[in-house]
């Protein structure tokens, strides 16, 4: 007899049935609690599709403020600077939108689609990162 | 002619308890005796892995269960639609058995094989029509046939034609010597009518040979008459053959015994070979066509016959649009034509069936469905070969033919097939329609201009 | 977690697509090379006219007898088959990871008409089940294998179904969709789905009998 399969007989039935209940009691809430605090503690906003013609999902959902603090300030990391396909190191386009360089379809000044530049860099830099949003209702929420 | 319906249900009545009085077949019952396990077994496995190929496989691992195949046939129909009778089901309790079992099955299985696919599927493949993959499954229950054939629990009727095949090379026990014997008294009797009609035997070089199934000689002689009066109206250069391969019939194609029956359908050809003919004529016979010109030459390794196959259909239209054979007067009364599956389904011969008829008859009218989707008659399949034991249960799988014939309203039934014309002639009877039937040779024997023809005119 | 969604996003994709295309590929093969050592006579009576013609006549909607005698059953089969192809293919979402991928791309449905063709599919399977259990030709033909096939289908659409509403569990909804595609896309090669690729063979065969052969339709 292994000495951790002791301790359950020694304990009885009715201790071992609360034992289960009060462990799954313990997982379910945990779980409830994750899907109903996960999202309520950020402060998120959704990202205006303007730039869109004529947007399939309502805009993306997320804090800037929590990219700040996680990129340590590096905004150059979101906000980069390519030029003739190279990225520039250290150069930021804060001041920038997003569409003043991705236009919304390929063109020969731009390889990367407005829809495309975002797709990637959020999803790349997650699945990188190994952590945030990746699938498309993760940032798509609906409204 | 009688209220169908009335008629009908009432004999219904009475025919319903015939399918749970079990008919006990003496061959198919000591063949189960001498069976053990081990040849069951084997055999099955045999059959199934070494004389089967990727089509079977196929059809096996293709058929989704959709139960599209149950409308297409007749005993499904004729059997308040009871789910035992469809084709796919047939197929489950025969085939997907024995392949789930890897061959271990009872003889009380077996016993069911042997109903369900030499008594309860006439292998006419109107379900393949039906089958949205077009699964044939005629091929799988005369798979099934081969290996009761090989655990030799074969029905005993029909397996006596097949022992008749396998000595005489005819269905009927037919002697050499009354075979010519039949042919020259029709000679004679046919020069009451034609003088210097001839009907000649084993003439080489001759353009035609004409064959027939030897039901004919034995108790149908008169057909044999009326088709040398058509050759003879005709003018036509024909022969038939005084040897063994005269007989065009196979049952031994539809008791899977295939060694038997590609012998049957080479000494055909060979006999057609040996007279030097250009083609070969057949008479009013389904499964016979079925056997030279799909199966038995297949056997043996022709794809398609080696000489031109003249069904009796096809030669009517031809005898009839060459005018070498004219109607006198039109048969007046109404008839309704049965497409038998064997020359329908089997060979497209519908519409010269209804061009001839149309020629020959003057109220002619559709049975419903008609051409390949006619539906079988229950019997040309090798199940009235069965013989008499299964005959009440074969009147209750063809309620529904019974009741397609009746709402014609037809007062002749033209079966162009010996198979069909039997079995619905007991329908005929054991439905009490009021229909005569026919040959369309017959109607056309009786309404031609009975011309003698004399050489070089 | 992000890395075990790259896996069933990513190289799993890849697995059962190519377990599906190949497995397909190697059977379709594997039937030609078995013909020709078995049952080499069926190249001589097949031809691709009248292949082509019975396989054609069977995809006319209601053209064949035995589509019009169900018409229901054939209908809703009918459509089925055909969304089944068209909504994973021309699906928005669908177009825009093979877009991130592959930088090709196609016209999408738009995405609430794709919605309740993803409802007719489902309703179509549930038909499809409860047919199984109603009509007794088919009931007697069923076994527990054909709910489960039926099942394999429907929990992509379903799935699929629930995570565009992102009505709960979001992130399992849409792992459970991606795994339970690529579990279908998988067994196909292995069950009665392969009549994808069977279906047409014997068809094909049936009609060059029926057509080269019988000189009838087979329709």
């Amino acid at each position: 007899m292994k000495p951790w399969k002791k301790k359950f007989i020694h304990r009885g039935n009715k201790m071992k049935k609360w034992t289960i209940l009060a462990v799954v009691f313990g997982l379910l809430s945990a779980a409830g609690w994750m899907v109903v605090f996960a999202q309520e503690d950020q402060y998120l906003e959704r990202l205006d599709s303007w730039a869109f013609e004529s947007p399939r999902r309502p805009g993306a959902v997320f804090s800037h403020d929590d990219h700040i603090m996680d990129l340590d300030d590096d905004c150059s990391i979101c906000h980069h600077v390519y030029e003739d396909g190279e990225l520039m190191p250290g150069e930021s386009s804060e001041d920038y939108y997003c569409s003043d360089c991705h236009s919304l379809t390929s063109a020969p000044d731009n390889k990367m689609p407005l829809e495309a530049a975002y797709h990637n860099l959020c999803k790349n830099c997650h699945f990188d990162r190994g952590k945030g949003p990746v699938l498309c209702g993760e940032c798509h929420i609906n409204e | 002619m009688q209220t169908p319906d009335n008629t009908m249900t009432e004999q219904l009545k009475d025919t319903t308890d015939l399918k749970k009085t079990k008919a006990t077949d003496p061959a198919i019952e000591s063949g189960l005796k001498r069976l053990t396990r081990d040849r069951i077994k084997r055999t099955i496995n045999q059959v199934l892995e070494k004389e089967t190929g990727p089509r079977f496989k196929a059809y096996v691992e293709t058929c989704m269960r959709c139960g599209l195949c149950a409308d297409a046939c007749s005993y499904f129909l004729s059997n308040d639609r009871d789910p035992h009778f469809m084709p796919a089901a047939k197929v489950k309790n025969t085939i997907w058995k024995m392949l789930a079992k890897k061959g271990e099955v009872s003889k009380d299985f077996l016993r069911q094989a042997v109903r369900i696919s030499h008594l309860e599927c006439n292998v006419c493949k109107r379900c393949a029509m039906y089958c949205p993959f077009g699964i044939d499954i005629a091929y799988m229950m005369l798979l099934v046939r081969r290996i009761c054939h090989k655990l030799e629990i074969t029905p005993q009727y029909i397996q006596d034609t097949v022992n008749s095949h396998s000595v005489t090379l005819n269905q009927m026990w037919v002697k050499d010597d009354e075979w010519i014997d039949t042919l020259q008294w029709q000679e004679e009797d046919a020069r009451d009518e034609f003088e210097d009609l001839q009907i000649p035997l084993d003439k080489v070089g001759a353009d035609i040979m004409y064959s027939v199934i030897a039901p004919e000689p034995k108790f149908q002689a008169g057909l044999i008459y009326q088709a040398a009066a058509m050759m003879h109206a005709a003018g036509m250069d024909w022969t038939m053959p005084s040897t063994p391969g005269w007989d065009n019939s196979n049952m031994a194609m539809y008791t899977g015994d295939n060694e038997i029956s590609g012998r049957i359908a080479r000494a055909f050809f060979e006999t057609a070979a040996k007279l030097r003919v250009k083609r070969v004529v057949m008479g009013e016979c389904g499964h016979a066509l079925r056997s030279v010109y799909d199966m038995g030459n297949r056997w043996n390794s022709w794809a398609m016959p080696p000489f031109e196959v003249v069904h009796a259909l096809a030669f009517y239209h031809e005898l009839l649009t060459e005018g070498r054979i004219t109607i006198k007067e039109k048969y007046k009364k109404k008839v309704t034509l049965h497409d038998p599956c064997n020359v329908s389904r089997g060979r497209g011969l519908h519409d010269k069936a209804r061009q001839v008829v149309n020629m020959v008859c003057e109220n002619f009218v559709e049975m419903v469905p008609n051409r390949e989707h006619n539906y079988c008659c229950g019997a040309g399949g090798g199940v009235i070969n069965c013989g008499p034991p299964y005959k009440g249960e074969r009147m209750v799988n063809n309620k529904n033919k019974a009741e397609q014939l009746a709402a014609t309203g037809a007062e002749v039934l033209i079966a162009p097939c010996h198979n069909c014309h039997s079995g619905l002639e007991d329908i005929i009877h054991h439905y009490g329609l009021e229909m005569e039937i026919k040959f369309l040779g017959d109607l056309i024997y009786e309404t031609m201009e009975k011309k003698i023809y004399t050489p070089g005119k | 977690m992000n890395s075990f969604i790259a896996f069933i996003m990513g190289p799993m994709v890849w697995i059962s697509v190519i377990i599906f295309l190949g497995g397909l590929l190697i059977k379709f093969f594997g039937i030609i090379w078995s013909v020709r050592q078995k049952e080499p006579y069926i190249f001589s009576y097949m031809t691709v006219r009248h292949s082509l013609r019975s396989i054609g006549a069977w995809l006319i909607p209601f053209f064949p007898k035995s589509t019009r005698l169900r018409p229901v059953y054939y209908g809703v089969s009918y459509l089925f088959h055909i969304l089944l192809f068209v909504i994973p293919l021309f699906l928005a979402s669908h177009i825009v990871l093979i877009n991130e991928a592959f930088q090709v791309s196609w016209p999408a449905l738009n995405n609430s008409l794709a919605d309740w063709l993803t409802l007719v599919v489902i309703a179509a399977l549930v038909f499809f089940a409860v047919r199984r259990n109603m009509v007794p030709e088919v009931k007697f033909l069923t076994a527990a294998t054909d709910y489960l096939l039926i099942l394999v289908v429907i929990l992509p659409f379903i799935t699929g179904f629930l995570a565009y509403h992102q009505w709960f569990a979001y992130r399992w909804m849409v792992v459970a969709h991606v795994l339970s595609g690529e579990l279908m896309l998988i067994i196909i090669p292995f069950s009665r789905f392969s009549h994808m690729l069977t279906a047409p063979l014997t068809r094909a065969y049936m009609g060059s009998e029926f057509g080269n052969v019988r000189h009838a339709r087979d329709w």
